[in-house]
Order: C-alpha cells, then sequence, then structure tokens
C-alpha cells in the first residue's frame, strides 16, 4: 500500500506554509476552527487527483493564500514576486521511478506528486506586468495556471494515480458532484477493469437495443428525424449508477445515514486488488447520532489496509481511534503530535468515560478542577478574582476531569505545553498526595493548587470554615441528624449549585483557589 | 556485474536475443534511439509477455537522458520546458555557462544536454538512481550514440548493475546528436571504437551476434568481399546477386511489387515499391531486393572497390544488402532516371 508519509503546503489557503508528517494507519486532524483542518484535506485530494478541472471550480481565488496575495500588493508588484501555490504529498518509495526524485519543496530524494498554481510568466509575462502596473488593485487570478507533477519532474497524470483515494465530506455529502465522485470511484475499486468495461460496454449496448426494438415502431413513421438514446459521456454507466441499500438509493436517506453508509461501504474490504488506499473524512461526527457514531469508530478503528485521514471536532472520535494519532493544528500554522504520549495515558484516554480531552488539548490556559462542585463554582470565584472577567475571555478553559487522572492530562499537557493549574483536595495528606504525587508529572506551566492544612482535606471542609455564616444560614435550617459540614460534603454538588444561586457575592473561597486563579494568568 | 557490448551483424537477431533476457523477475530497463525501434521493442515484449510488464521499462534515448537523468534532479532550478531539436545558435558561452545549453524559450539543446548532467554533477545521482531502479540496463542500437551522448553512456555504464549494449557498428547511420568535435571521429574506425568500451571496462562480445539469420551465404559473401564488412550466415543457403544490366531488365523490376527497390536517397520520386538505403534499417520482412546505386557507387562496385566508398555510404549499402532473405539484384540509377519525377 502506497502510503501517504508527508503533506508539504505552501501559500495554500490559509497556511503560507506547513508541514505534516502522517503514520501509515490512523491519522485524526483535530483544531480549532478555521484552523485549517479541512484545508489540509483538501490539498491531499486536489493533488491525488491531478483534476484541473476540480481546481478550476473551485477557483484560483479561492485556494491562494489571501495573506501571500496581500503581501504581494504591498510589496514591489513585479512579476517574480507573484506568489506561488504548491501542494506536495510525499509518498512511500516504490518502485515506480516516475515518481522518484527530488523536484519538491524539501529537496529530498524520494516519491512524490505535486500540484502548483502559478502564474504563466512564460505565456504572458507581458500582459501580467501591463496589467500590475494600469491596476494597482487587481490580482491577476486570470493568468494562473495549475499544473499537476511528479517528483521526478514528469507530469502527474489522473488516469495513473499512484493512491486511490476518497474524500468523504459529511457537510457536502448530498451535492451531486460528491455523489457522483463518491459513486465513481466506489464502483472503480469494486470493479476490476476488465469487468468494469464489460459493463460500461453492456450498459451502452442495452440503451442501443432499447432504440431499435422498443422505439423502433415509433420512429418508423417519422423518416429522416429519428429518436435516439444518449449514449455520451453524460450519460453512461458511470454517471447513471446510484448505490442502493435495501432497494432505496441512499441519495433518499438521511444525510447523517448516508455518511454512514457511504463510510462503511468505503472500507469494506474486498479480494478484488483495486482497493482504497486512502480515505479522507471530514468531520464525519456530523449529522451522526451518539449510537451512530460510537459505531462508526468502531468501524474506523478495526480499519487496516486503508491510511484514513480525519478532520474532527469530537473528542469521542479522537480519544478513541488513539489521542497517539492525533495531529493538532493550532491558529500559529503549527501543527503538534501526540505521538509521544505514554501507551498507558493512550490507553486511559481510549478507555475512559467520555471526556473533554479535545477541549483540554485545544486550549493554551486551563484549570483542572476535580468534581462537580468545583465546577460549579470556579466561574464565579473566577470573576470574582480576575475584576470580573470571565475565564473565556481570559481565554481560561474550566474542565472538570472526575477522579484525580491529573497525571493523564498534565502528560498531554507538557506535550502541548498547556499552561494547567489543578485543583485538587489534599486528603488528609497534603505533603503525600499534592507534592511527592506529582514529582515526575510537573513541568514549567503546570502546577498543582490545594490546601496545605491536612485537616482540611476536602473542597467542602474548606469552603465552609471559610464560608461559615453563609453556609449555616443556607443549610442548617431543617439538619437534624447531619451537620451542615456534613450534609456538604453528602451533597458536594447540590450545596454548590445552592451556593452559587443564593450567596454568590458573599462567597470566600480559599486560598490555594485564590493563588490557582491569579497564576493561571501570570 | 556483467557489463557487456555486443556487436551484432545485420540480421543475427539482435531483438531476438535482448528479448530472451528479459523475465518477470528482474528489473530491466531497455534504451534505444529512434522511435520505430521503440514500438518495436515495445511490440515484441508485448508479444512475449502478453502485455507491458511492470519491471520492464522501455525508453527512447531522449526520454531516458531527459525523462530519468535530468528532470529528476534540476526541473525545478532550471525551470527548463522540454528539448529542443535544433542546433544551438554559433555563440561561445563557457561550459558551465547555463545559457550554453538551453534557448531563449527554456528548452534545453538536445545535442548538449548530456554534457550539462555532466558538468552540473548529476552522474552520480543519476547512477544511484539506475541501481535503485534496475537490475539490468540494456541499450539497443548502441552505435548510434554519437557526441556528449555517448560519453554519457560510458560514464553510466559504471553503475553497479548489469549493462548489456547491443549494436552493429557498421549500421550506424545516424546519430543521436553531435555538438562541434566531441567525439566527431568515434565511428571512423572499428578497433579505436571498440577500445573505447574496453576501457570503460566493457566486455566487447564480437562471438554470440556473428552470424545472420536472415542473409544467406551468397549475400554475406558478397557483402564481405565488397563492402568488406565481416558477416556470416547460419543457414548457409545459397542465393543469387544480379547484376542489372539492360533497360528491359530495369522495367521489369521497376514493375515487380515483389521486389523492393533500395534508393541512396528520395526513393518515392521513382514512383514504385521502394524505400531508402538508410531507412529500410531495422525492416526484416523483404525477400528479393534491388539496390539501385548511383553513378559513382556503381563505377566503385564494377571495378570491385566498393569498401573505398565513405563511411556512411558504405554503412548505408551495407543495410541496403543485408535486407535481403533471398537474392539481390544491383542496379545503376540511370536505368530508372526514366521514372524518376
Amino acid at each position: 500500500m502506497p502510503a501517504i508519509k508527508k503533506v508539504m503546503l505552501q501559500n495554500f489557503k490559509k497556511f503560507e506554509s506547513l508541514t505534516l508528517e502522517f503514520d501509515a494507519g490512523v491519522n485524526v486532524l483535530i483544531g480549532d476552527n478555521e484552523t485549517g483542518k479541512s484545508s489540509v484535506l483538501l490539498g491531499l485530494d486536489l493533488a491525488l487527483s491531478a483534476s484541473r478541472s476540480h481546481v478550476e471550480t473551485i477557483g484560483y481565488e479561492s485556494l491562494l493564500a489571501q495573506s501571500a496575495v496581500k503581501a504581494f500588493q504591498h510589496g514591489p508588484r513585479t512579476l517574480d514576486q507573484l506568489p506561488e501555490l504548491v501542494v506536495e504529498v510525499f509518498l512511500e518509495e516504490g518502485d515506480d521511478q516516475g515518481y522518484y526524485g527530488t523536484q519538491n519543496l524539501a529537496g529530498a530524494m524520494t516519491d512524490g506528486i505535486g500540484m502548483k498554481i502559478a502564474p504563466l510568466i512564460e505565456e504572458f509575462g507581458a500582459t501580467i506586468h501591463q496589467l500590475l502596473q494600469d491596476d494597482p488593485e487587481g490580482f491577476p487570478y486570470e493568468y494562473y495556471g495549475v499544473k499537476f507533477y511528479t517528483f521526478s519532474g514528469g507530469p502527474h497524470v489522473s488516469y495513473r494515480r499512484p493512491v486511490k483515494h476518497l474524500l468523504l465530506d459529511s457537510s457536502r455529502i448530498d451535492s451531486e458532484y460528491a455523489a457522483r465522485e463518491y459513486t465513481r470511484t466506489v464502483f472503480s475499486f469494486n470493479a476490476e477493469p476488465p469487468e468494469r468495461y464489460s459493463l460500461e460496454n453492456r450498459y451502452r449496448r442495452g440503451k442501443e437495443a432499447f432504440r431499435d426494438k422498443e422505439l423502433a415502431a415509433l420512429n418508423a413513421d417519422l423518416g429522416a428525424y429519428q429518436f435516439g438514446v444518449r449514449t455520451s459521456i453524460r450519460a453512461n454507466l458511470e454517471t447513471d449508477l446510484v448505490i442502493t441499500k435495501d432497494g432505496i438509493p441512499i441519495e433518499n436517506r438521511g444525510k447523517g445515514e448516508q455518511c454512514f453508509i457511504k463510510t462503511e461501504f468505503a472500507l469494506r474490504r474486498h479480494e478484488a486488488k483495486g482497493e482504497l488506499h486512502a480515505l479522507l473524512l471530514e468531520e464525519p461526527e456530523n449529522h451522526l447520532s451518539h449510537t451512530r457514531m460510537k459505531l462508526l469508530v468502531e468501524q474506523l478503528a478495526a480499519t487496516a489496509g486503508t491510511q484514513l485521514f480525519i478532520a474532527t471536532h469530537s473528542s469521542h472520535i479522537c480519544s478513541r481511534l488513539d489521542l497517539r494519532h492525533a495531529l493538532l493544528l493550532g491558529s500559529d500554522q503549527q501543527a503538534g503530535r501526540l505521538k509521544a504520549l505514554t501507551e498507558p495515558t493512550a490507553s486511559f484516554f481510549m478507555k475512559a468515560p467520555d471526556n473533554n480531552v479535545l477541549e483540554f488539548a485545544l486550549s493554551k490556559k486551563v484549570i483542572l478542577v476535580e468534581g462537580d462542585a468545583e465546577f460549579i463554582l470556579i466561574e464565579e470565584l473566577y470573576k470574582k478574582h480576575s475584576n470580573g472577567r470571565t475565564p473565556q475571555a481570559d481565554q481560561v478553559h474550566i474542565i472538570s476531569i472526575g477522579g484525580t487522572s491529573f497525571k493523564r492530562y498534565l502528560e498531554l499537557g507538557m506535550l502541548l505545553g498547556i499552561r494547567v493549574a489543578a485543583i485538587r483536595d489534599n486528603d488528609g495528606d497534603y505533603q503525600q498526595h499534592c507534592v511527592e504525587n506529582y514529582k515526575e508529572s510537573l513541568y514549567k506551566g503546570a502546577q498543582i493548587f490545594a490546601d496545605k492544612d491536612d485537616a482540611r482535606s476536602t473542597f467542602e471542609i474548606g469552603l465552609y470554615q471559610d464560608n461559615k455564616a453563609a453556609c449555616d444560614e443556607l443549610f442548617a435550617a431543617g439538619r437534624k441528624k447531619l451537620t451542615v459540614q456534613e450534609y456538604m460534603l453528602k451533597n458536594k454538588a447540590d450545596a454548590a449549585f445552592e451556593l452559587l444561586r443564593k450567596k454568590s457575592a458573599a462567597l470566600v473561597p480559599p486560598q490555594y483557589i485564590k493563588d490557582a486563579i491569579a497564576w493561571i494568568n501570570e | 556485474m556483467d557489463k557487456r557490448v555486443i556487436f551484432a551483424v545485420a540480421g543475427s537477431g539482435k531483438t531476438t536475443h535482448l528479448i530472451s533476457k528479459l523475465s518477470l523477475e528482474k528489473r530491466a530497463l531497455i534504451i534505444t534511439y529512434t522511435e520505430n525501434n521503440y514500438s518495436h521493442l515495445r511490440n515484441s515484449i508485448i508479444k512475449k509477455f502478453g502485455t507491458l510488464p511492470s519491471n520492464i521499462t522501455v525508453m527512447t534515448y531522449f526520454a531516458f537522458l531527459h525523462g530519468f537523468c535530468f528532470r529528476p534532479f534540476m526541473q525545478n532550478e532550471m525551470n527548463t520546458r522540454g528539448l529542443n531539436f535544433r542546433r544551438p545558435p554559433q555563440r561561445n558561452y563557457a561550459l558551465n555557462d547555463r545559457e550554453r545549453y538551453r534557448d531563449r524559450g527554456g528548452r534545453l539543446y538536445h545535442n548538449r544536454l548530456a554534457k550539462l548532467i555532466e558538468v552540473e554533477g548529476l552522474l552520480p545521482g543519476i547512477k544511484a538512481r539506475i541501481e535503485r531502479f534496475y537490475d539490468t540496463v540494456y541499450v539497443d542500437e548502441v552505435q548510434d550514440f554519437a557526441g556528449h551522448d555517448f560519453n554519457l553512456l560510458l560514464q553510466i555504464s559504471a553503475a553497479n548493475t548489469e549493462m548489456l549494449f547491443v549494436g552493429d557498428f557498421y549500421q550506424h547511420t545516424f546519430d543521436t546528436s553531435r555538438d562541434g568535435s566531441v567525439n566527431s571521429t568515434l565511428h571512423d574506425d572499428i578497433t579505436k571504437y571498440e577500445k573505447r568500451f574496453a576501457k570503460a571496462k566493457i566486455k566487447v562480445d564480437k562471438e554470440t551476434l556473428s552470424k545472420s539469420w536472415r542473409c544467406g551465404t551468397t549475400v554475406c559473401d558478397f557483402i564481405s568481399t565488397h563492402l568488406q564488412i565481416k558477416i556470416d550466415s547460419h543457414k548457409g543457403r545459397v542465393s543469387q546477386i544480379i547484376k542489372v544490366d539492360s533497360q528491359e531488365f530495369a522495367d521489369r523490376l521497376h514493375a515487380d511489387h515483389g521486389i523492393v527497390k533500395l534508393f541512396q536517397e528520395q526513393h518515392y520520386k521513382y514512383g514504385c515499391y521502394s524505400q531508402n538505403w538508410g531507412a529500410s534499417k531495422g525492416q526484416d520482412h523483404y525477400e528479393d531486393v534491388c539496390v539501385v546505386m548511383g553513378s559513382k557507387a556503381w563505377k566503385q562496385y564494377l571495378e570491385g572497390k566498393l569498401h573505398e566508398s565513405v563511411a556512411q555510404t558504405r554503412n548505408k549499402l551495407y543495410v541496403a544488402f543485408s535486407r535481403a532473405r533471398g537474392g539481390v539484384y544491383i542496379a545503376p540509377d540511370k536505368l530508372f532516371k526514366a521514372y524518376k519525377t
């Protein structure tokens, strides 16, 4: 299987320059909105397809990085400064010399293919020059052209693709182009070429037979002008084929169902040779119910022989497919890998209940809390101690991780350089639980915040002691067996919620929480 | 690593020999000069395997030179746009000046590309590339390599793979390219020519393909005597060499569509089944042939001095005579003058 090893983008969409290395198996692209996850998939799709018409339909204007265009317009605006767009796909080395060479951005001697959108200086140099002079605002998109090449400097043509791939974009899953492209691709790797051509041939002949038999009577009286049946390239077997499930064309099913069926059908293994080398999935969680998504993830995880590229916002997809496969796209055109995550931590996130690992990974500053009570109150406490600003305004994320899996998150945080304030209980032994315990896990930018007084072993005890009056006022009434403290410990979330509702103005947080809030924004 | 050049005689089965060496196991690169021979080799491979196996690559020389040796290393750096098959203008550029090698439109002069490759220091990379992808390199029509191309061939032959070159020194009628005086006397003397290969550590083999399957003993003897080019026959078949000495005889031949008339040039002007001497190279389907000679050659023939004609003429005559499976008619072109338009 010719695996995709790397992609290099230059002036493509929002990327002035980006290099991403891929695994031969699963690759999960994660990132905030607008970090370019879809662009990476689009770049792969365009370069691998080598379809000029597809590129032209999208348009050079929307593909060429606007930052590069701006930079050009602010510069001397000479021909040699016109930006070029490059997408290069590096492949695992094979036996075909036609893909092997140094004609790539890295100058590396290896296998690969590329796409370049560049101004046609040789052909239209004088015209472009004139245009740039006459119109100080204009940019000569019309004089750009696209070229597909291999790393040996030869042309790359669509009928000889080294990697058979398919892009499933759930947001455009019901567009006509996507549907046709899907059917065509799936047909081509389900039917071997001889079978395919024989089917196409028989289909065409069938149409001719219909004309000769069924239309004959009608045509008999018509003289020179006759009715025929279209057999052009727009009306052949490939264009007329649809995929059905239980007799119903999948186009007529809901978007979620379509997305699911299409992925499942594409991944199904066939004995036939012409299999699918790479599947590009754009936000497969869209339109899918939670149950469906779990099924899909199971499918994806069990996939062998097809390289997967999945762009997703879903923590579930991301962590269940092993975080070590994740590629994190940042807003600063940087990409991080979670490859270095230890095996136990990766399996922890795969096994742990649905979690906020993606939110954590995508944040710059995080306050981790242990339980629901802290989570309920911390936003209010935060505002109080940061001059009324909300955590969102400071780009601080508050994540409740339930239980004490701090170390797992800290490992991830270290890898991604996230500033983490972890707030936990001392459980009766500050030195042991909150200092010794994290000796190995802490890094510059991560700190544990807990009460140093072993007697104040949990959040509720500290909170009660610091806000005795308010708590007594709220909870003392009606207490028969339990003390107020005991009540708060037994009903942590409810008590916290009551405090938030009725006493938020008077609430004094324990010192370690104040410290954490101050520290996170240092 | 066996490196060998086989000097073959006409009709001795060069292509057959080459094709017999191919298998589905070894990765083979086959380079030939003319488009004609390229399709011939390609068809022969398809005949043998039913298809073009993925481990066997056939390239014309210029596809190899440009697509395999130059492009993978230099395409982007020099931003070139293919080859220019015209002669470069008479301007003096230094050897290391890139302008020497390309025209204003960014096309590379075909006859200097091999030199550019050497000057740019690409040879080690090309050798590594050959080793990376092929177990054996075959070069057919090796006698056509001339100018810088011949030097390049010897240089890359040092790659650590098997090399088998096949050619017929006397069938040298075209050059891959020429550039000034580079290798301009290469084909003047077969002994010196052989030495060039030997010096590059390529074994010279004159035995394997020294006998013609196509030509019978009579024709081989005729060629050996009159052109002084050594050629033996496998078959020992006897045929006839007939001198055409009357207009009536020539008229009969002109009208006979079973006998091809081979002219030195412009054969199409004679309005009969015909071909030029040189262009008949590679043709294997003629039975009897009629070789038509100009007055000078005719005179030399009559005096038994045909071997004294200039090398190019002698080679072309050799090609023409050796087309014959059967007999040869030899005629002076004055008997065909009446038909010339």
